[in-house]
């Protein structure tokens, strides 16, 4: 099948054009530069404050900007007209993907230099960052086409924001309750344990373990968002 | 002429209704095919079912040659245009954005060009620039239907084009409807305006409750259905209904004779006469 990035830009230059007129996205971005700034007056801010940001620009941006995004799309039925369209599944979603991509790591890049957090072991961090991208995109692909308007959307956001977002937080508590400890498995989890033991000087091959768990975790969601997308196609709606 | 169509015991089941049960047609290449029904007969949800976005329960709708459930790939996409309630356009931004995303996505040339034509075909140029939020409902249908136009697709789906317009601007797209079709796309489109099918329809299917209950030309549906008189109004007022035949013209002889008549014409049903006497429903 053909794949054209004609189509995939002209999908993400029209999400650029409506941005710009959408404040509603414009400002939630904004809550995590706001936050990196409020820390940055405490120097020197320990990884997991680094990461706490970090987790939240993946919930707040990469999902919550997917999700709208998307939800909108079926609230207002257009979505139906791209699956009409000769565009592809492929097409459709990588153009979708394009405004959550670009503000993502634009966020990522200035909450970073505010709060001065420096990569350690690049390849691994790198990976981990580039799973965890492709994880919290699918996850906010798959909240939008499980609602049916931004206003849902928002709402589940909570629960998910609470969990992945802001999740670590709560790594002391999870200490004194080793029932808990199951949640030291989610991907926000694992990302600060790897970003701690590459910053603690382990190598590559000593943090595999977690890059496998986040990996699990990009294919589970992956899949999911394959499948509800399939399901969504031929609903009638 | 071959069939661009067909459709073969098709059913739909939703959860507590039947909403289409054992649909049997076929839509000819060329022409351009009514169905007329009430609300709630399964308009929508046939054409849902004919363009791929809803699988039936069971029975089968062939669009060139290929089944509705494999008709999603870009090869027969681009070939059809669909405009149905679920049509919407991006509020935020405005009427040429709206169609030059589409003119991208279906690979249209000349897009300025092609959608100036569009919009002139719904009256819509002086809209061009507007915002889409800024849109009355019946501007909203317009645009709807100028971007399913944008393609020129072989097979055009319209699920009441003009429900929401004023007289003038339905005439104003029949005219653009027909021109369309005189080029060469075959238009599968639903009304519960019988005037509007009369008008632009070669073939109308009845549709009631899921069924098609009748499927011809308007013409061969009136003179099926016509009781073959005529009625006669005379000076003074009087009507005379006179049965088409011998005794009929004896009669008629006499009035005009003696310059009696008024007016005079067949009794031709309408359409709509017609649905509700075969379906046993009015179409409103
Ligand atoms: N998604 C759906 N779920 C349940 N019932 C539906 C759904 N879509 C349509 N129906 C029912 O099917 C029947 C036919 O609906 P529809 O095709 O929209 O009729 P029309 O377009 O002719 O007005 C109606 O009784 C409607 O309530
Ligand atoms: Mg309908």
């Amino acid at each position: 099948m053909s794949f054209s990035l004609k189509r995939v830009y002209a999908i993400f230059n029209k999400d650029i054009k409506d941005l710009f007129k959408n404040m509603f996205v414009l400002s939630t971005v904004l809550t995590p530069i706001l936050l990196a700034f409020l820390f940055s007056q405490s120097e020197p801010i320990p990884v997991g404050l680094h990461y706490f940001i970090i987790n939240l620009i993946f919930v707040m941006t990469t999902v919550y900007v997917q999700g709208a995004i998307i939800a909108e799309e079926k609230e207002k039925n257009t979505l139906r007209g791209l699956m009409m369209s000769p565009a592809t599944t492929t097409e459709i979603m990588t153009g979708k993907s394009g405004l959550s991509a670009l503000l993502t790591i634009v966020t990522l890049v200035v909450c970073m230099r505010i709060t001065g957090y420096e990569f350690v072991n690049v390849p691994a961090i790198f990976l981990a960052f580039f799973m965890s991208f492709i994880l919290y995109l699918a996850m906010g692909t798959l909240l939008g086409l499980l609602t049916r308007t931004v206003m849902e959307a928002s709402l589940v956001l909570m629960p998910l924001l609470f969990v992945f977002g802001m999740g670590t937080l709560l790594l002391e508590f999870i200490a004194d309750y080793p029932s808990l400890a199951f949640l030291e498995y989610l991907p926000n989890f694992q990302l600060q344990f790897l970003a701690e033991a590459v910053d603690a000087g382990q190598a590559f091959t000593d943090v595999t373990g977690y890059l496998i768990v986040i990996a699990a975790w990009m294919v589970l969601l992956c899949i999911l968002t394959v499948v509800v997308y399939r399901k969504r196609a031929v609903d009638g709606k | 002429m071959d069939n661009i169509l067909s459709v073969k015991a098709l059913k739909q089941v939703f959860s507590k209704e039947t909403a289409i049960d054992n649909m049997n047609f076929e839509v000819k290449r060329g022409e351009i095919f009514g169905f007329l029904g009430p609300s709630g007969a399964g308009k929508t949800t046939t054409i849902k079912i004919l363009t791929g976005q809803l699988h039936p329960t069971s029975g089968s709708a062939l669009l060139f040659d290929v089944p509705s459930t494999k008709v999603n790939h870009p090869k027969y996409l681009k070939k059809i245009g669909v405009m149905t309630d679920n049509s919407g356009l991006y509020s935020r931004l405005s009427v040429y954005d709206n169609l030059h995303l589409y003119c991208e996505l279906y690979s249209v040339e000349n897009k300025r060009k092609r959608i100036d034509e569009v919009l002139e075909m719904v009256n819509l140029i002086d809209a061009k620039s507007k915002v889409v939020s800024k849109l009355s409902k019946g501007m909203l249908q317009r645009v709807t239907l100028a971007r399913a136009l944008l393609h020129e697709p072989e097979l055009l789906f319209l699920d009441e084009p003009t429900a929401a317009l004023d007289p003038a601007n339905s005439r104003h797209i029949h005219h653009g409807l027909q021109e369309l079709n005189r080029k060469g796309t075959t238009i599968f489109l639903t009304t519960h305006d019988m005037q509007e099918a009369e008008l632009l329809c070669h073939r109308v299917a009845f549709l009631n409750n899921g069924k098609v209950q009748l499927l011809d030309e308007p013409s061969k549906i009136r003179r099926k259905y016509s009781d073959d008189t005529l009625t006669v109004e005379l000076v003074g007022g009087e009507k005379r209904t006179l049965i088409n035949g011998p005794e009929g013209a004896q009669k008629m002889y006499e009035y005009m004779l003696n310059n009696q008549v008024v007016t005079m014409h067949s009794n031709e049903p309408t359409l709509g006469d017609i649905f509700v006497d075969v379906t046993g429903r009015s179409l409103l």
